[in-house]
């Protein structure tokens, strides 16, 4: 059983990494227009950064065998904030406006946003189909001698 | 195992552990299909089985890192998969080699292939259920 829960392990680190990314495209999109924020000026865009890692079930597997470095989970590591040069848009009336009349804009695009959205969506889908072909196994497994 | 478990009943076994070991492997590659850097991995255990069951009939003896001949009794239980990166793909920008299609095809007939064997064990175990109650079940 151990083998499938391995899997099982490792399908759900995807959708959990794939959640995170959809998270933050979500806030990328929502925020498009932001121009303040707690740390100051316009919002800036976030990315995940994914790091592979093997998969070991507990503290004793770790100490008594080398990991096994064939079944990799994936995670999240790092939250990477885009440091891009804000857009300027000439708008003399907004009270976030500067001296000279520009207001920074954080630099989205939204056809970029758009697109990785999908690649997550997609990468979701194919992680939940990898768990349900193996909890399928796992079920049929049961069935031996029956 | 033996006595009433021949060698058909340790081959299936041998092919379910196989088949669980492909599924944790090719979910691996699916939840890593985004990871930059990543190589996907690929097993091999079908010709190292086949050479264990001695399919063709030939009766090589072959394994003898151990000093022991990968053959007759246990032979199954030395079967070791193989267990690479897969080199026969494209990299992407971003240094990853994960074939998302592939991988999910493979995942599909894993299971298929998986479900395959329990269905001949469980055919296996009837017939000897039909000769323990001496057909009059």
């Amino acid at each position: 059983m151990s083998d499938f829960s391995k899997a099982l392990g490792v399908s759900s680190s995807g959708l959990s990494a794939q959640r995170m990314r959809m998270n933050t495209i979500s806030s990328n999109i929502a925020n498009i227009n932001t121009t303040r924020t707690p740390e100051g000026g316009p919002y800036r865009r976030k990315d995940v950064v994914l790091e592979s890692m093997p998969e070991t079930r507990n503290f004793g597997e770790i100490l008594t065998s080398l990991p096994d470095r064939n079944v990799q989970r994936v995670q999240v590591t790092d939250v990477h904030v885009d440091r891009k040069a804000p857009i300027l848009k000439y708008e003399p009336n907004h009270p976030d406006a500067n001296e000279d009349g520009y207001v920074a804009y954080p630099n989205i695009n939204l056809m970029e946003e758009m697109t990785n959205m999908i690649q997550a969506t997609r990468s979701y889908e194919a992680n939940v189909s990898a768990m349900q072909s193996t909890k399928d196994m796992a079920l049929s497994a049961l069935e031996i001698g029956r | 195992m033996s006595g009433i478990f021949d060698k058909t009943t340790d081959g299936l076994a041998a092919a379910l552990n196989f088949r669980q070991l492909k599924q944790s492997i090719a979910s691996s590659n699916i939840a890593n299909a985004e990871t930059p850097g990543y190589k996907a991995k690929k097993v091999d255990f079908e010709e190292a089985l086949a050479r264990a069951l001695d399919q063709n009939g030939m009766g090589q003896l072959e394994g003898k890192e151990d000093g022991h001949f990968l053959a007759g009794p246990g032979a199954l239980s030395r079967v070791r998969a193989d267990v690479y990166d897969n080199p026969d793909i494209n990299m992407t920008n971003d240094g990853n080699t994960v074939d998302l299609e592939k991988e999910m095809a493979e995942l599909a007939e894993n299971t298929i292939l998986y479900k395959a064997a329990l269905r001949l064990i469980n055919k296996k175990l009837g017939t000897m259920r039909y000769a323990v109650t001496e057909g009059s079940r």
